[in-house]
């Protein structure tokens, strides 16, 4: 048993974390606020080479063949930098374009000259192999080719041009893009069912994952200002009422944290009560993420409260993504619906 | 990362889950000091028997000397057949006995460690007094040096199974002169001496699990000292992180038992509308998915501190981490049960009752406090693990 990053994972987080510092620093969301894509395309580009795309697909289609804990480690990477375009989707979505046979695709999705967005499903409507419907929100789809749907039942990849008058909406989280379409009939271009790879599941703990970074970048983000920031003569981080704070946000990150690894490790060795640990995760991980991120806004006080400070941005960010691949109400009854967890 | 056992330890498992549904107790543990000694000494006896005595415990001293994730299968296995916690023998084997086992001379170890392990002895702590709590290095009873003996005047109070207890693991304080931390003597004390007045104190809950103890002029001999005169708070400090390891684990398979018992509870019992069985009430559902959620993170935060500890050897602050965690959900669980039975709260029950969600409603309110509150904890985590100034 082992649930600690190995060395080898270690060198991926500090890889990682190098390329989104230096060229996806956080700053870039609000210089490109207000343009129509969020994405800075150099920057993507040298993601993709870098292999940040393809990290979990498997070899034989010129991906990096690596394990779900490894890929669950890159998100929270992403995530705690707050990196900007639609990485989790892409990904997936090269995975399902390869079991789909579409090697084309696959190669533009992996060298970073087709992005994939996704298409969440408002209300009533279906997504299936023969078609979808529905009014649906769009995310990251500005200036993308296709788009990923991902349902309990199975995946499918659509072409954005099948989704009519798309209309750009102003979104809660300036690092994402957002936009609405209702969709009467719209032929998909591929469908992998569940049974053949559960995307779904994949998606759900790669989401917690990026719950997991964001709770753990905004108590890194906490405790570092209450070292530093002097009131009463003495770093505020001395008084309970700012300890205790931090303190909380360190439990709840690393419960998040290690249910996210765990859940990773069920999928990938294929125990029973997988999805049990994935939904499991997702709820703690979404709980974790928004609670720690309003935290953090609190011990910075004013500052806390403003645009140009980063601490909103990791709250906005910890909301949209508890929404995405199941609201929050139907991942907890869900869970309900399993059996106990061996 | 794998969550995968060896086949040696699958086999251990099997060995572990085999002996423990053989020799558990069958009947219920008695509520009266006598009867719970009485069984807990002899629950103790029968791990001896049968080779699981001290399963931490290295085997020079007669010990298991378990590897932690064989630990960790124990307390799983022991914990998943709905067995009692070591309750009474808890001090003895978590706390006295490995401090006596680091600091201890040979006779103290060769007289005290197999009675441990027997089930010969009881012990129990005597550390927190009624002007030391939290601040647990401000304790002032008393002990003078009489010829060889020390002489012990003063009182300390929350003393687990105080009333059904040989020994104690006894702090005194030896010299006023110095800093608070110095001057504190870890010592030995026979429960039966002359001078030792024990009151149970009854809890909300309605038990009587701990006492007053009061010391009117005992004479302990100075033999009795582990470690040196005035070294006290180092011999206390070097045991403290043995209770926060894999013993946990057990707790955690509980608690994980507690949220399903209360699933299956709430599938019979009428919700909040009179009606309909709770569990159709989604608030409830909510609160019993999240329940669910967050102990099975509670167990993944307990097997990557198992990981760590096996890296690092000792558990560090991490332990500090999983006990607030626990409490917190304990009682978020606890007050969870207490909206699901609704009404019939009003009617009391023991937590060592089949459903007894009152009593152990009740009980709950002691998480946050025994072994250290939570706001202690928070401390610890605030400058040990985020190294906050203090």
């Amino acid at each position: 048993m082992d649930l600690l990053p190995s060395e080898d994972q270690r060198d991926l987080i500090a890889a990682a974390t190098d390329f989104l510092e230096s060229r996806m620093p956080i700053e870039g969301i609000r210089a490109r606020d207000g343009q129509p894509s969020a994405v800075d395309r150099d920057a993507w580009l040298e993601g993709a080479e870098l292999g940040l795309l393809t990290l979990g697909l498997p070899e034989e289609y010129g991906g990096s063949g690596r394990l779900l804990d490894d890929e669950a480690l890159l998100f929270a990477t992403l995530a705690e930098h707050l990196a900007t375009g639609p990485f989790l989707t892409s990904s997936l979505a090269a995975r399902v374009a390869a079991q789909c046979g579409d090697l084309d695709l696959v190669g533009r999705i992996s060298d970073g000259s087709v992005l994939v967005g996704l298409a969440e499903l408002r209300g009533d409507g279906s997504i299936g192999p023969e078609g979808i419907k529905g009014t649906f929100d769009l995310i990251d789809c500005a200036g993308v080719s296709h788009v990923l749907l991902v349902t309990e039942l199975g995946a499918a990849i659509v072409d954005l041009d099948e989704f009519p008058d798309v209309e750009t909406l102003d979104s809660s989280d300036p690092g994402i893009r957002l936009a609405t379409s209702t969709v009467t009939a719209a032929t998909v271009r591929h469908w992998l069912p569940s049974g053949t790879d559960p995307i779904w599941l994949r998606a759900t703990v790669l989401s917690a994952a990026g719950l997991a970074g964001l709770a753990n970048a905004v108590t890194r983000l906490a405790t570092e200002h209450a070292k530093l920031r002097v009131q009463f003569g003495r770093p505020i981080g001395v008084h309970q009422a700012i300890k205790h704070a931090c303190a909380d946000m360190a439990v709840a990150s690393d419960a998040a944290m290690s249910q996210t690894l765990f859940a990773a490790v069920c999928v990938q060795s294929g125990r029973q009560d997988a999805l049990f640990h994935a939904l499991a995760a997702k709820t703690v991980a979404s709980r974790a993420a928004i609670a720690n991120a309003g935290a953090t806004i609190q011990v910075h006080g004013g500052m806390g409260y403003t645009y140009e400070h980063n601490a909103h941005l990791y709250l906005k960010r910890a909301h949209v993504i508890s929404h995405l691949f199941g609201e929050p109400t139907q991942v907890l009854a869900d869970l309900l619906e399993q059996g106990a967890p061996q | 990362m794998d969550l995968d056992f060896t086949a040696e330890q699958v086999e251990f498992r099997e060995q572990v889950l085999t002996w423990l549904t053989e020799h558990k107790p069958r009947e219920s543990r008695p509520r009266d000091d006598a009867g719970i000694r009485e069984y807990d000494l002899a629950w103790q006896r029968t791990q001896w028997e049968g080779g699981w005595a001290g399963i931490a415990w290295p085997t020079e001293y007669g010990g298991g000397g378990l590897t932690l994730l064989q630990q960790l299968i124990w307390y799983e296995e022991y914990a998943a057949q709905g067995l009692p916690g070591i309750d009474a023998c808890f001090v003895g084997l978590n706390h006295a006995g490995p401090t006596v086992m680091l600091r201890g001379n040979e006779e103290q170890k060769s007289f005290h460690l197999p009675r441990i392990l027997k089930g010969d002895v009881i012990w129990c702590q005597g550390f927190s007094e009624p002007e030391a709590g939290s601040d647990l290095a401000s304790l002032r009873t008393k002990a003078v040096i009489d010829g060889d003996h020390l002489v012990v005047n003063g009182q300390k109070i929350w003393t687990s199974s105080a009333n059904c207890a040989d020994f104690q693991e006894l702090l005194v304080r030896t010299d006023n002169t110095g800093s608070k931390h110095d001057g504190i003597t870890w010592v030995i004390a026979d429960m039966h001496t002359p001078g030792i007045d024990i009151r149970p104190i009854k809890t909300m809950e309605g038990g009587a699990e701990f006492c007053e103890v009061f010391y009117d002029d005992v004479r302990i001999p100075l033999s009795n000292v582990v470690g040196e005169i005035n070294q006290g708070w180092s011999v206390a400090m070097s045991t403290l992180s043995f209770e926060r390891g894999t013993a946990f684990t057990a707790n955690q398979v509980r608690l994980a038992k507690v949220v399903e018992d209360l699933i299956d509870f709430s599938r019979d019992h009428v919700g909040p509308d009179g009606r309909r069985p709770a569990i159709a009430d989604d608030e409830i559902a909510r609160r019993l998915a999240r329940s669910r959620a967050s102990v099975a993170s509670l167990r993944a935060m307990t097997y990557v501190g198992i990981c760590h500890t096996m890296k690092s050897d000792t558990p560090g602050p991490r332990g500090s981490m999983l006990k607030l965690h626990y409490a917190d959900l304990c009682k978020e669980i606890a007050a969870l049960a207490m909206d699901i039975v609704g009404a019939d709260g009003l009617r009391n029950s023991s937590r060592w009752d089949p459903m007894g969600w009152v009593g152990n409603y009740f009980y709950s309110f002691s998480q946050s406090i025994g072994g250290g509150t939570s706001e202690i904890q928070r401390n610890i985590i605030g400058e040990r693990v985020l190294g906050l100034p203090r």
